[in-house]
C-alpha cells in the first residue's frame, strides 16, 4: 500500500498543465481535447444531437457564437446550461485560436433521410417557400450546405440540432439570430424537418 | 472463550445493524460544482444524483472542469503550480423525510432508538457539507461531511478525491482515494450511487442481511485507492485495494463498532460503454476480495473472507422531454467464515448470498418522475448467522432472504429540489413471508412509506 501511494503521490507531484480556461495562452488543441471534447467530442466528432459536431464548422461562426455565449446574447436553453459557463473565462485571442482548431479538423460526411424529406428539403434549400416569404438556404449557407464566415457549416451536422436551432428562432429563445428568425417564422414544423435533414446529408 | 463470544455478539449486532441501518442514502449532486463550471445541473444530471454522460466524464475528470476566476501560481519554466477557485467550492444539503411502516413497530427491541415509533418525522433525516470541487490542476475532490438525525451525529460520509490526466481525445486516466468501494464508479447501476433508489428510510426496518458491496458494512471505515482509464469514451478499466481504516472514517464524535477490513482488499472494475445519439448503454463486471474482521475491537486472529463478482448495466435515454434510466446489477458473493464460525457466531464455515436489483425509471421534462424496482437478496441457510429471536430484527427461517418492490413518484421543481413519494413493499423479509421473526410480524408489515424533501444549495 505504502509504495502505491508513493507512486501515486509521485504523479500528483508531476502534474503539469490544468483544464482552467482561464488562460488565454493555452495551446487550443489542450484545451479542446480535455474540456470540449467531454460534449463535443474528439475532434469536434460529437455524438449526441443535444452537441452540435464543430469539425469543420466556419471559424467565422465559432467566434460570433462563443462571443454571443460569454456576453449572455444566445440564451437558448443548452447555451445557458452548458457554453454559459464554459466560455465565461474565455479571452478573444483563445477563442478565435479554438476557432481556428475546430475549423480545420475534418469534418463529418452527412447521412441521407428518407426520400421523401430529401426531396421537400432539397426544395426548400435550393429555392426557399415563396408563398411563405421563405428564402433559400443556399443563398447564405452555400450550396454544399458548407456555410461562410458567420454563416455556419451545416453539412454533416445532427439533424436533432439543426431542428432544435430552427425551433429556437420560431420560439425565440435563440435570439442572436435576426436572419434565421424571419427566414422561420411562417415553417411549419415538417418544413423545418426537411430542411434540416438536407442541409445536415450534405 | 469470552472473547469469542463477545465477537459473535458484536458480529450479530454489528449485522444487524447494518442491516437496519441500510443505504440510507447517500447524495451527490452538488451545485457547488455547478458554481464551479457554470454548467446547470443538467450537463451532469439527467435528475441528480443520476450523472449524465457528460456527468461520468466531468468525475473521470477528477471535478476538475472550472470556469472561476482562478488564484494562479506557476514556475518560471510555466508549470501551474497552483490553481485555486477564489471562492471555495462549498455545498449544503438538507434532507427532510417522513416514515411509516405498515406495521407499527413494538415498543420493546434490542435498539433502543433505531427502530422509531411509526410516523416519524426528521427534521433532518441529514444535512451535509461539501467540499465538492477543484483543489489544483488535475487535482479535485468530492468530500462530504453529514449530520445524520438518527444517529445524532456527524460522520464522514462519501468520500472521493482523486488526480485525472487526459492523454488524448481517446484515452484518460486518473487515480481516486475514496472510502465506499463503488463511490468512485461513473455508473448509476453500481450500489454506492444506485438510481433511481438512492434514497430509502433510514428509519424504517430494513432487510437484515446485505452482500459485502451492496450493503453498507463499512459505514465508510475503508480507504481505497483505485487506478482507472478510459479508452476511446468506451472502455472503463479500473483496479484498486481497500484497507480498513476504522478510526479514519466513520463517525466522528462516537465510536461505532463496524466491521474492518484485515489487509489488503482488492477491487476491480470494467465497463463498455456505447452512446449513440441521445441513448447510451452500459454494460459491465466489477468485484471486491475482501478479509474482514467482523468488528474493529478485535482485529486479530482468524477473519472472514467475502469473494464479491457483479455485473451490471445501465440504459440512458435523455430526450429533452422524455428521460427514460434502467438500470441493474447482480452480486454473487462467497463468504469464508473463519472468524464468525470459528467463534460459534455461524452454522456454516461457509456460505453464499446473492443480490439483484433491476430499476427503471421515467422523468417528463426533467420534473415529473416515476420509478419502479425489484430487489432481492437471497443466500444460504444459517441458524448462527440468521437466528430468531429479536422481534422485528429476527430471522425465524434461518434464512437471510428479501425481496420486494419499490415505487417512487419525483416531483422536482428546481433543478436543486426534489420531493420523493416512495413506497417500498416486501414479499419476503428477514427469510420469511408471514411470520418471519417467529413473534408474530409479517413481511408486508416492513412495507414503508416514505417522504422525502431534498435540497441541495
Amino acid at each position: 500500500m505504502k509504495k502505491i501511494i508513493a507512486i501515486a503521490a509521485g504523479a500528483l507531484l508531476a502534474s503539469g498543465t490544468g483544464v482552467a480556461l482561464a488562460q488565454s495562452h493555452q495551446d487550443a488543441k489542450t484545451l479542446a481535447t480535455d474540456v470540449c471534447s467531454a460534449c463535443h467530442g474528439p475532434t469536434g466528432h460529437s455524438i449526441s444531437p443535444v452537441f452540435p459536431r464543430l469539425a469543420g464548422q466556419q471559424s467565422g461562426y465559432i467566434i460570433v457564437q462563443l462571443d454571443a455565449f460569454r456576453n449572455h446574447t444566445r440564451g437558448d436553453p443548452n447555451a445557458q446550461a452548458y457554453m454559459w459557463g464554459m466560455s465565461s473565462q474565455l479571452s478573444d485571442d483563445t477563442i478565435k485560436a479554438l476557432a481556428n482548431y475546430y475549423a480545420s479538423q475534418k469534418p463529418v460526411d452527412g447521412k441521407p433521410g428518407t426520400p421523401a424529406l430529401m426531396a421537400e428539403g432539397k426544395k426548400i434549400y435550393t429555392q426557399g417557400i415563396k408563398a411563405q416569404n421563405v428564402q433559400a438556404c443556399d443563398i447564405c449557407h452555400g450550396p454544399e450546405a458548407q456555410g461562410a464566415g458567420a454563416f455556419p457549416r451545416l453539412a454533416g451536422q445532427h439533424v436533432d440540432y439543426l431542428i432544435a436551432q430552427l425551433q429556437g428562432f420560431q420560439t425565440g429563445t435563440r435570439s442572436n439570430a435576426p436572419i434565421m428568425q424571419n427566414v422561420v417564422r411562417t415553417m411549419t414544423p415538417e418544413q423545418l424537418k426537411a430542411a434540416a435533414t438536407y442541409a445536415a446529408s450534405k | 472463550m469470552q472473547q469469542g463470544k463477545l465477537r459473535m455478539f458484536i458480529a450479530a449486532f454489528a449485522m444487524v445493524g447494518s442491516g437496519l441501518l441500510l443505504a440510507p442514502g447517500s447524495a451527490q449532486a452538488v451545485p457547488s460544482f455547478a458554481r464551479q463550471t457554470g454548467f446547470a445541473c443538467e450537463a451532469c444530471h439527467t435528475v441528480f444524483p443520476e450523472l449524465t454522460p457528460f456527468g461520468r466524464r466531468f468525475k473521470m475528470n477528477a471535478y476538475t472542469i472550472d470556469n472561476l476566476p482562478q488564484v494562479s501560481g506557476m514556475t518560471p519554466t510555466k508549470e501551474q503550480t497552483l490553481a485555486l477557485n477564489q471562492l471555495p467550492p462549498l455545498s449544503f444539503m438538507l434532507q427532510m423525510s417522513y416514515t411509516k411502516t405498515k406495521g407499527a413497530l413494538p415498543d420493546s427491541n434490542l435498539v433502543p432508538g433505531d427502530l422509531a415509533k411509526n410516523g416519524q418525522v426528521l427534521v433532518p433525516q441529514q444535512a451535509s457539507l461539501f467540499y465538492a470541487g477543484k483543489i489544483a490542476p488535475n487535482f479535485g475532490a468530492f468530500v462530504q461531511i453529514t449530520y445524520d438525525g438518527v444517529d445524532n451525529g456527524f460522520a464522514w460520509d462519501n468520500t472521493d478525491v482523486r488526480y485525472a490526466r487526459t492523454v488524448n481525445d481517446k484515452m484518460l486516466w486518473g487515480i481516486s482515494f475514496n472510502n465506499n468501494p463503488t463511490v468512485q464508479d461513473p455508473w448509476n447501476s453500481t450500489p454506492a450511487w444506485q438510481s433511481p433508489f438512492d434514497q430509502r428510510s433510514s428509519v424504517a426496518p430494513g432487510p437484515g442481511a446485505a452482500t459485502l458491496l451492496d450493503g453498507s458494512q463499512f459505514d465508510m471505515s475503508t480507504a481505497g485507492m483505485s487506478v482507472y482509464a478510459y479508452f476511446n469514451n468506451s472502455i472503463y478499466a479500473e483496479f484498486g485495494a481497500y484497507h480498513g481504516a476504522p478510526n479514519g472514517f466513520g463517525q466522528i464524535d462516537s465510536a461505532v463498532d463496524v466491521p474492518v477490513i484485515d489487509g489488503l482488499a482488492p477491487y476491480w472494475r470494467l465497463a463498455y460503454e456505447r452512446e449513440w445519439g441521445r441513448k447510451s448503454l452500459e454494460f459491465g463486471a466489477y468485484g471486491m476480495v475482501a478479509k474482514v474482521f467482523p468488528a474493529n475491537s478485535v482485529q486479530t486472529g482468524p477473519s472472514d473472507k467475502y469473494s464479491d463478482w457483479a455485473i451490471d448495466s445501465q440504459y440512458q435515454y435523455i430526450g429533452d422531454q422524455h428521460l427514460l434510466t434502467f438500470t441493474g446489477t447482480y452480486i454473487d458473493e462467497k463468504q469464508t467464515l473463519d472468524a464468525t464460525f470459528g467463534a460459534g457466531g455461524s452454522a456454516n464455515a461457509s456460505n453464499d448470498m446473492k443480490t439483484l436489483r433491476l430499476n427503471a425509471s421515467y422523468y417528463y421534462q426533467r420534473k415529473y418522475g416515476a420509478a419502479l424496482g425489484y430487489f432481492s437478496t437471497t443466500g444460504s441457510e444459517d441458524s448462527g448467522l440468521y437466528a430468531q429471536g429479536d422481534p422485528v430484527t429476527g430471522f425465524a427461517n434461518n434464512k437471510p432472504d428479501s425481496k420486494g418492490w419499490t415505487a417512487e413518484l419525483d416531483w422536482v421543481p428546481y433543478q436543486n429540489t426534489k420531493f420523493a413519494l416512495q413506497y417500498t413493499m416486501y414479499n419476503k423479509f428477514n427469510g420469511g413471508d408471514t411470520n418471519y421473526d417467529g413473534l408474530g410480524r409479517d413481511a408486508k408489515d416492513n412495507n414503508t412509506l416514505y417522504l422525502l424533501s431534498w435540497i441541495n444549495f
